[in-house]
């Protein structure tokens, strides 16, 4: 017997996952810089520490299957296949945006690449995935749709409506939560009454189950399960634990009033990054080379995004009505 | 020499309610992608506007669903997003504030917000008005609000025929449509005439006249038409403009007849306030204000919660007897 650990992933996979893990990564700091600059507007909500839910979920699904998400869902847009440049045009509101500028950051679409769209009011896109996967299922077309959402949509009376109707109609859904602890400022625990999510989604006969969402390799291989569950008619919901490593959006800062320096290194030390590097036995010149090649993809996109274009006066009433 | 015969045009006489089971009915034959969702619908409870259809097009396309108002909406949106056409209905207007926030801030931005890609061709059916003695939360209208929400579609027909043109055409069109139908219409009987979904829904010129204009949709095309009859009687010749669709508004429709009687009553469910008689009133006057020989009047419902008791709440909406003395008084304005 060695003492080398057993890798639990193939070197491909591994570079792979890393890869599409660090151009979230990167995209997403650049996408700070770039609002402190002013190319980006509004407001900014980034998933930096996140990086495994997004990469693994999407991972697991096929070409076909679909994805809705909400106000911070830059990873689940890249991670979807949605071009950097194109998403970063998007943020900074130019005309070569995925949504011609007019969605920003919060509701960038790409139906191409089966992204449906990003909804801010915390939960809404949920039921809209139970109707898109009603449509598919009248249609007769084999594809999953993914709803991923927030701690802070668990206590939203929609998200278990959905849950029934999806259990009730054996409906091709997924739901996500991303429980990366805070609402904003509001913690999970002072919000969330009884024992959680997946204990109330089970009530409704919905598979569920609760794993860690900083390990991108666990994140897919239940994802992989439960979306195959999925196909065959049976929803499923999971709860990855995860975290945000900066605040709620652009302006707050990653520690203070709502949660400690200390508490915000702990999780620091869990970077879904770092700990696929370590999982996988990457070695250091590989993750060099990838995360040089993922700020090359982050750099090109922000070029890309400020040579385009803003919207010209009459783009303003087009597309309000077919 | 062969005789050409007239083709057939099969006219019933039916309920406004009938015309709209009718409606899905010859839309949901054409369009395999049509499914309707809602509380009881495979009963067709309560006004029988889907009574039948579970027998023709099976529990896959008629689908009952339980009460959650705000999923449903939502899973309307999402299917719409998807590329089938829903029609999402229901019953009565308090329970659509629970979807509000699907319909609007989803199903209404969705293309705009996308920037074009994607389509939303949702139908949404809701009753509106009282039906007498239903109380305040049964007992309400949106018509106003709805109109003003950016990327919504907002129908009102009045008659048989129109409540049956205005869902065929619904059920074709590629964005969110909401067809507002007033509980009181439902058991109106008229003539129908089936057919093929209309190219457009604008407004009806349901009577023409001289002396004065009454501007108005839904139910007030009824009181209007009543009203124009006594008026008649007195030497007053009412037209009356109905208007089917609220959003978009036919501007070009009240133009004209404004501009051809010069005197303009704007008549709605809703209180005059902010409501749409305000919005017509503000058209009529914009078009018309120099040959208006009168100021435009409104006249609407109180700003009341519909009251329970019978003899109060025949004090809140609009009546026969007071569209034809708002006519009287308008008529007999001194320039």
């Amino acid at each position: 017997m060695t003492a080398q650990v057993q890798a639990r992933v193939d070197p491909d996979t591994a570079r792979d996952l890393y890869s599409r893990m660090a151009v979230i990564r990167r995209f997403e700091r650049l996408a700070y810089r770039a609002y402190e600059r002013g190319d980006v507007h509004g407001t900014v909500h980034v998933s930096i520490g996140q990086e495994a839910v997004a990469v693994g979920v999407i991972g697991a699904m096929g070409e076909a299957d679909t994805v809705l998400s909400h106000h911070r869902g830059h990873g689940h847009a890249l991670a979807k296949g949605v071009d950097p440049g194109q998403l970063m045009a998007e943020l900074c509101g130019r005309v070569d945006g995925v949504s011609r500028g007019k969605g920003g950051s919060m509701h960038s679409t790409d139906v191409a690449n089966g992204f449906l769209g990003t909804m801010a009011v915390v939960g809404s896109a949920v039921p809209l995935a139970v109707g898109v996967a009603l449509a598919n299922k009248v249609k007769g077309i084999d594809s999953v749709c993914v709803a991923f959402f927030g701690d802070g949509a668990v206590n939203q009376g929609v998200l278990y409506e959905s849950l029934n109707l999806a259990a009730l109609w054996s409906l091709p859904v997924v739901f996500v939560c991303e429980n990366n602890s805070y609402a904003i400022t509001t913690s999970a625990d002072e919000s969330t009454a009884g024992e959680g999510v997946v204990a109330r989604a089970k009530a409704f006969g919905v598979q569920a189950e609760s794993i860690d969402g900083q390990d991108v390799i666990a994140v897919e291989e239940t994802a992989a399960r439960l979306i195959s569950g999925a196909r065959a008619g049976r929803p499923a919901l999971i709860e990855a634990l995860t975290y945000r490593f900066m605040g709620h959006s652009r302006g707050d800062p990653p520690h203070g009033v709502y949660r400690t320096k200390a508490e915000l290194s702990e999780w620091t030390q869990r970077d879904p990054l770092t700990l696929l590097v370590d999982a996988a036995g990457l070695d250091p010149a590989t993750v060099e080379a990838l995360d040089a090649e993922a700020a090359a993809v982050a750099e090109a996109a922000l070029a890309f995004a400020v040579q385009s274009p803003v919207p010209a006066e009459d783009e303003l009433m087009r597309g309000v009505r077919a | 020499m062969t005789r050409v015969s007239a083709p057939t045009v099969q006219e019933v006489q039916t309920t406004f309610a009938e015309a709209l089971c009718a409606a899905h009915e010859d839309a949901m034959r054409l369009d395999p992608s049509i499914v309707l969702l809602g509380q009881d619908i495979r009963a067709g409870f309560p006004f029988g506007a889907t009574k039948g259809l579970v027998d023709e097009f099976g529990p896959d396309r008629v689908i009952n669903t339980p009460i959650s108002e705000a999923a449903t909406m939502g899973c309307g949106v999402g299917a719409a997003l998807a590329g089938i056409r829903p029609v999402v209905e229901v019953d009565f207007s308090g329970f659509l504030l629970l979807g509000l926030d699907q319909l609007v801030n989803n199903g209404a931005k969705l293309r705009y917000m996308s920037g074009d890609q994607v389509s939303i061709p949702l139908v949404v059916r809701v009753g509106q008005g009282p039906l007498g003695s239903f109380a305040a939360q049964h007992s309400q209208t949106q018509h106003a609000y709805l109109a003003a929400v950016p990327g919504l579609t907002v129908l009102a027909p009045a008659t048989v025929q129109a409540a049956y043109d205005a869902l065929r055409w619904a059920l074709v069109h590629d964005d969110p449509v909401v067809v507002l139908e007033d509980m009181r219409l439902y058991r109106q009987q008229g003539t129908l005439v089936r057919g093929l979904a209309p190219d457009d829904i604008t407004s009806t010129l349901h009577r023409e006249g001289t002396s004065l204009s009454v501007v108005t949709y839904g139910h007030g095309v009824i009181l209007a038409l009543q009203a124009a009859k006594v008026l008649a009687a007195e030497g007053i010749e009412v037209e009356v403009l109905g208007l089917n669709s609220l959003a978009p508004l036919d501007v070009a429709g009240i133009a004209s007849t404004a501009r051809h009687t010069r005197r303009v009553l704007c008549l709605a469910d809703d209180p005059p306030l902010f409501g749409v008689a305000a919005t017509i009133a503000m058209v009529a006057g914009t078009e018309a204000h120099d040959v208006l020989r009168a100021p435009v009047l409104s006249l609407g419902s109180r700003p009341v919660p519909t009251p329970y008791a019978p003899d109060l709440e025949r004090l809140v909406f609009p009546t026969v007897e007071g569209v034809v003395e708002a006519a009287r008084r308008l008529h007999g304005w001194e320039e």
